[in-house]
């Protein structure tokens, strides 16, 4: 008797586990996608902050550049 | 007495007994008939209370360039959306959604009296206004999570890459070329779910991706904006109405430029001219003008028939042809083949190709491309127009052979232009390097595509020395020469054809095609210039932006000046000749 009482509390204690397990999975799920969803937008924002554009407008105005000219172009050995 | 109250007590027991009988038959019955008769709709009608249908739309693929950034993503929204039967005050509904997403409330009004089972509010909402919408705790209204399309380069390489419509289908370009690669599929996923209705993965359970494949571009972001900015100067230097170029890799035939000028803006394409929608590089046939003397030239050299320094006499300026006569710029007399190609002699381009005859000059054009789709990967492609030589008048003979008379594309023109670059070997055109899955993995790689020999390796090396004297001092072409690094191109210079049919007086296309470094091509150039003002020969017009487009390219892609061996370049001081 002792033994079967015992069964049936391993055996409901693992259930609760099991459902516990599914809502984490379940959380994480949620979390994972809106990590995705966050790098995308990073990504985005990361290909916007690189465009060509933005970069010469920086290098021309803010830190006064220019492209270089064959003589002032250097071949490194 | 004792035998009636056993009695009394027997019949009760039995009624007992009977009454029991009848319950429990009752119960068997019912249980039976639940079971048997009810049980699957019992099953389904549980299954319904603990089971979420779940309706997936899979993510667009994203569009890369050669470097992988991003050219074309998809991004989740939320669409707003009524089931106009579901809601009890519709009026109220409307003047409260109408004041939520700043709407016309009699139009929402309109949308919500309609007998439909379903209508939309509003596509791809702001977060801002599904948040509102949201506070309004209204019945029947639906927020449905879709995808929409988002170019964050903005107008970089618009009219390549295309756009979608609001249901995310490619209408343009590569977007819609590449449709079925790029699109999403739909699919169903049924997840438990518990008794507050929260959702419920169980382990070993994952959410199925239904996401299109990805494509990479030939086409290099840095490239794209050197031309489109070499471009848009150009076009307002000279208030020409648009403008073309094209940047590609001769020996591979990969496109890592094309632009177009003027410029729309993919994210909000109803707000500009749908004009400016199309790739007018791959739809767009124009004459050419001077840049088809290159190919009377390769097919006077191919044919054996003379050397670029055999001579012709270009009769002093003017040559009747029947009843027209064609002119020179500049009197000339005695011109070689190269002479003819550097000055741009139109005469000495008829004297060469009545020496080749119609027939091997049809067939070198031919060979070229020219009158045949390149077959790029992208859509509307024209095929320009080569009329067959045999309905070719002595005039229009003539005339072809200075690029009158005869239609070709962008894409055509440079495509045979880097034959010649490339030792005669004429290769396909394409613009896409790659489709991947969604995890990033190669499902199709696009390799270069040899289409044939043009020209034997003798006669491009010759036709390519010729290019190269237009460069040089006395040629047409002097404002493409590059500092450091050798050119071989030629101007072109045609007018445009009216609506009538005829040629129309003060409108010209200004064009030059060429490429560098002439000892191991990396890059061809074309450009294309539509009605320029004031100025319009090729040398003044187009000459110059190719000068740009291929000096911050070839810095660009560490290719070292003349003399220069190795791959890293680096600037050392800002000079001011920038």
């Amino acid at each position: 008797m002792v033994i079967f009482i015992a069964e049936l509390l391993i055996y409901t204690w693992s259930r609760v586990q099991c459902t516990q397990i599914g809502y984490e999975i379940t959380q994480a799920g949620g979390v994972h996608q809106k990590s995705i969803t966050l790098q995308n937008n990073l990504k985005i924002e990361l290909a916007q902050l690189k465009s060509p554009e933005r970069i010469v407008k920086i290098a021309r105005d803010q830190l006064g550049l220019i492209m270089p000219g064959p003589e002032q172009t250097i071949v490194m050995p | 007495m004792t035998s009636t109250k056993e009695k009394y007590i027997k019949f009760r027991i039995l009624l007992v007994a009977v009454a029991f009988s009848l319950f429990f038959t009752a119960i068997g019955l019912k249980a039976a008939y639940l079971q048997i008769y009810q049980g699957t709709w019992l099953s389904q009608l549980a299954a319904d209370q603990y089971e979420k249908s779940l309706k997936l739309s899979g993510k667009r693929g994203t569009i890369y360039d050669r470097n992988l950034t991003e050219m074309a993503v998809s991004i989740q929204v939320t669409s707003i959306a009524a089931y106009p039967g579901q809601i009890q005050n519709r009026k109220g509904a409307a003047r409260a959604l109408a004041k939520a997403l700043k709407m016309n409330h009699r139009t929402l009004r309109k949308k919500l009296a309609s007998h439909k089972s379903f209508v939309w509010i509003k596509r791809q909402a702001t977060p801002r206004e599904v948040e509102n919408v949201k506070r309004l705790k209204l019945k029947g209204i639906g927020f449905i999570p879709e995808y929409n399309r988002f170019y964050p380069n903005k107008t970089l390489a618009a009219q390549a890459i295309g756009f979608t419509g609001i249901d995310g289908n490619g209408l343009e370009g590569v977007e819609y070329n590449y449709d079925s690669y790029l699109k999403g599929e739909n699919g169903n996923f049924t997840q438990l779910r518990d008794a507050l209705g929260h959702g419920f993965v169980s382990a070993g359970e994952k959410l199925p991706d239904y996401s299109g494949s990805n494509i990479q571009l030939t086409i290099d972001r840095t490239v794209q904006y050197i031309a489109e900015r070499a471009l848009e100067e150009t076009v307002t230097k000279f208030s020409a109405n648009s403008g073309i170029a094209i940047v590609m890799v001769p020996r591979s035939g990969a496109i890592l430029a094309m632009a177009h000028y003027p410029l729309f803006n993919p994210n909000v394409f109803r707000g500009f001219n749908s004009n400016d929608w199309r790739n007018r590089a791959i739809t767009d046939p124009f004459e050419p003008g001077s840049t088809m003397k290159i190919f009377s030239a390769a097919a006077a050299i191919e044919s054996g028939g003379s050397s670029p320094s055999t001579i012709f006499f270009c009769e002093n300026g003017a040559y009747r042809i029947g009843k027209k006569v064609v002119h020179d710029l500049d009197a000339y007399g005695w011109l070689s083949l190269q002479q003819i190609i550097k000055y741009s002699s139109n005469i000495g381009a008829i004297k060469i190709s009545e020496m080749v005859g119609p027939e091997r000059l049809h067939d070198t054009l031919s060979d070229f491309g020219f009158g045949t789709k390149t077959g790029i990967d992208c859509p509307g492609e024209t095929t320009g127009s080569l009329a067959p030589y045999n309905r070719w008048s002595r005039m229009d003979a003539s005339a072809i052979s200075f690029g009158h008379g005869i239609s070709v594309s962008p894409i055509q023109l440079i495509t045979a232009v880097s034959a010649i670059a490339n030792n005669g070997i004429l290769m396909k055109p394409y613009l896409v390097e790659a489709i991947t899955d969604r995890y990033g993995r190669v499902v199709h790689s696009f390799e270069p595509q040899k289409i044939r020999r043009v020209v034997s390796e003798e006669t491009a090396r010759m036709v390519s020395n010729i290019m190269k004297t237009v460069i040089s001092k006395g040629g047409t072409g002097t404002r493409a020469a590059l500092e450091g690094y050798s050119v071989s191109g030629k101007t072109g210079t045609a007018k445009k054809i009216s609506e009538e049919g005829t040629y129309a007086e003060g409108k010209y296309v200004s064009s030059f095609v060429g490429y560098t470094p002439v000892e191991n091509p990396e890059i061809s150039v074309l450009v294309i210039i539509d009605e320029p003002q004031d100025k319009y020969y090729g040398g003044l017009v187009a000459a110059p932006a190719f000068r740009t487009i291929a000096r911050e390219t070839l810095n660009y892609l560490n290719i070292p000046p003349r003399g220069g061996n190795n791959q890293l370049a680096v600037s050392h001081q800002a000079g001011s000749n920038g």
